[in-house]
């Protein structure tokens, strides 16, 4: 199905530059050019073989150098479905990368957009409500990406005080970050309050991993 | 002439009321910011993330067995179809089998649970109405599926019993035998009820021609499950995808016709929700017929890594379509697990669906579409 998408993508859409790579496990997705995603959606919601009418959700996936958004669209008249995939480079950390909102092929995408600004710091131009969803408006920062710190200070009060956190909690990512083969990978939020012995070990591994890389 | 033209100039202003976020009506900590017009909406924006814990940046640094119970804590009063959906996804990238008589219990548990997770609805929807009995009673028969539910996972809300490979604990004869009485009770009552609450003349005026969802509405909101179904569109995904052992059981979608009012009114989406608890206990006595000795669960790595790659899987659960997109990056925790949360996407038509209500049939709308707020924040 994958492949007489991306044709008929290709044929209909100038410019998205439609590809899609066979998965020996899990399934295949289908990506296009970040410029063209509004008109792919519309190609595809008003295409009479597929009639994708329902946009399920937009899963933004955060790796170190780009944000993959994925819109899962399913038709439930042919009984498909379709992850497509735009890939956006990331400009650095808190700055928000920009793509084109769909609220107007499918009115579902009002809010799951709004969610995936808040989560990730992907902008949706032309959105007509573009605010935060589920953390307050003047949060700071984008919490399911994996370089997140949470804020020290919100409103006047102290996001962790010393006095109610379980340090069990922070050096356990801590750990996994020594125990990951890339601790970049390893997301966590709480860099800051890690006992000393922990934090020496993670530097001493970071360092080693960079001198590897230069090596 | 002259005193027509006063009350054409007569200026109204619109006043907001902010309904919630601790509101009986919203079933949980939602707020609805209400500019209203004396008794009319004429405008409704939806606020969420009360209960907001970013579970999916949890389930970021956990194992992929220990991701079950913060599953089950976004629609606590469906966990069973919450761990359903995500032990399947993480089973279809691995490549598990799942031995049959435990694939029997997933059917019969999730099942139960929707009759119970329909149930709540029918109690509370007909107290956001006024009828307080009705929730009575639909929790005496509650209470025999929790009882069960707490003999087999020693839990009555969060159960952690769907693992991934099969499930927890066996089901015993006894407990077996059980539930055909109970099935059968349970349809005997469940029809004096649909009579007493269903086609009480009050109920029906509250609730029919309110809060229409229009097919074109239903599909351009992404709306499924019982409010996809109360518009009139025949879309079960147990029968249209199945996953599990689904494809070997014979029951019928329930679709909203209009028989009160129009199709797509609360009236519908309450008519569908009860008359399913019939299809599930149909399916339940097949299970029952069906189920065979045999191990519960299968053979899954000790340390499970996922292979790189995603997935897509979704399920239908009580409230509508449940899905779970899985990355990974071949290691212990998954890469990203985002949660498609039906009740998060009906959220999203309270604004559209509250213009030019009355407030009283504003409450029944979203007692209509039957949100757990746990799911909406995650």
């Amino acid at each position: 199905m994958h492949k007489e998408i991306v044709e008929f993508l290709n044929k209909e859409v100038a410019g998205c530059d439609a590809t899609t790579k066979e998965v020996e496990v899990g399934h295949a997705s289908v990506v296009v050019n970040a410029d063209s995603v509004k008109a792919v959606c519309f190609a595809l919601r008003d295409s009479s073989d597929y009639q994708f009418n329902v946009l399920q959700v937009v899963s933004g996936v955060d790796f170190e150098d780009r944000i993959e958004v994925n819109y899962i669209i399913a038709s439930f008249i042919k009984n498909i479905e379709l992850i497509l995939k735009v890939k956006l480079p990331k400009a650095g950390k808190d700055e928000t990368v920009k793509v084109e909102s769909v609220c107007d092929v499918w009115k579902s995408a009002n809010f799951l957009e709004r969610e995936t600004y808040d989560m990730l710091g992907v902008e949706f131009t032309g959105h007509p409500d573009h605010r935060r969803i589920l953390c307050p408006e003047d949060w700071e920062g984008f919490p399911l990406r994996k370089d997140y710190v949470v804020q020290e200070v919100y409103q006047g009060m102290e996001v962790n005080p010393a006095s109610k956190v379980n340090q069990d909690d922070f050096d356990f990512l801590s750990k996994a970050k020594l125990d990951a083969a890339n601790p970049k990978f390893v997301s966590g939020s709480w860099d800051g309050n890690v006992s000393p012995e922990l934090s020496d070990a993670l530097k001493r591994k970071m360092e080693g991993l960079e001198s590897n890389k230069e090596k | 002439m002259e005193n027509s033209n006063n009350v054409e100039k007569l200026h109204t202003d619109l006043m907001t009321v902010n309904m919630g976020p601790q509101h009986p009506a919203t079933h949980g900590v939602l707020r609805v910011e209400i500019k209203t017009d004396s008794e009319i909406v004429a405008e409704a924006t939806p606020y969420l993330g009360y209960l907001h814990r970013c579970m999916e940046k949890h389930c970021e640094h956990l194992d992929y067995r220990g991701i079950i119970p913060f599953v089950d804590r976004m629609d606590y009063l469906a966990s069973m179809n919450m761990e359903m959906g995500y032990s399947l996804a993480v089973e279809k990238m691995l490549g598990t089998e799942v031995p049959e008589r435990a694939e029997y219990i997933r059917v019969l548990v999730s099942e139960l649970q929707r009759v119970a997770s329909h149930l709540m609805f029918f109690g509370t929807y007909a107290i956001d109405l006024g009828a307080f009995t009705p929730f009575l009673y639909a929790f005496q028969d509650r209470e025999e599926i929790l009882r069960l539910f707490e003999e087999l996972s020693g839990a009555r809300l969060l159960y952690n019993y769907i693992w991934i490979g099969g499930v927890w604990n066996d089901i015993n004869d006894e407990q077996l035998r059980r539930i055909a009485k109970f099935c059968d009770k349970m349809e005997e009552s469940l029809k004096k009820y649909h009579d007493l609450v269903g086609m009480n003349a009050i109920f029906i005026d509250r609730t029919k021609n309110v809060g229409v969802i229009s097919e074109e509405m239903a599909y351009q909101y992404g709306a499924t499950g019982p409010v996809l179904r109360g518009s009139g569109i025949d879309w079960d995904l147990r029968k249209k995808m199945p996953y599990g052992i689904y494809d070997k059981f014979d029951f019928d979608t329930v679709v909203g016709k209009g028989e009160m009012g129009t199709v797509g009114d609360c009236w519908d989406r309450y008519q569908v929700r009860v008359l399913e608890i019939f299809e599930s206990l149909k399916i339940i006595r097949q299970v029952l017929d069906g189920i065979e000795e045999g191990p519960i669960i299968g053979k899954v790595p000790k340390i499970i890594k996922v292979p790189e790659g995603e997935i897509y899987v979704r399920t239908e659960c009580p409230r509508g379509e449940l899905g779970y997109h899985l990355t990974s990056d071949g290691g212990k925790n998954p890469y990203r697990l985002k949660v498609k949360s039906s009740c998060f996407t009906h959220t999203s038509m309270l604004g559209e669906l509250g213009k030019g209500q009355m407030i009283a049939d504003f409450v029944a709308t979203i007692g209509s579409i039957d949100i757990v707020l746990g799911e909406v924040d995650r």
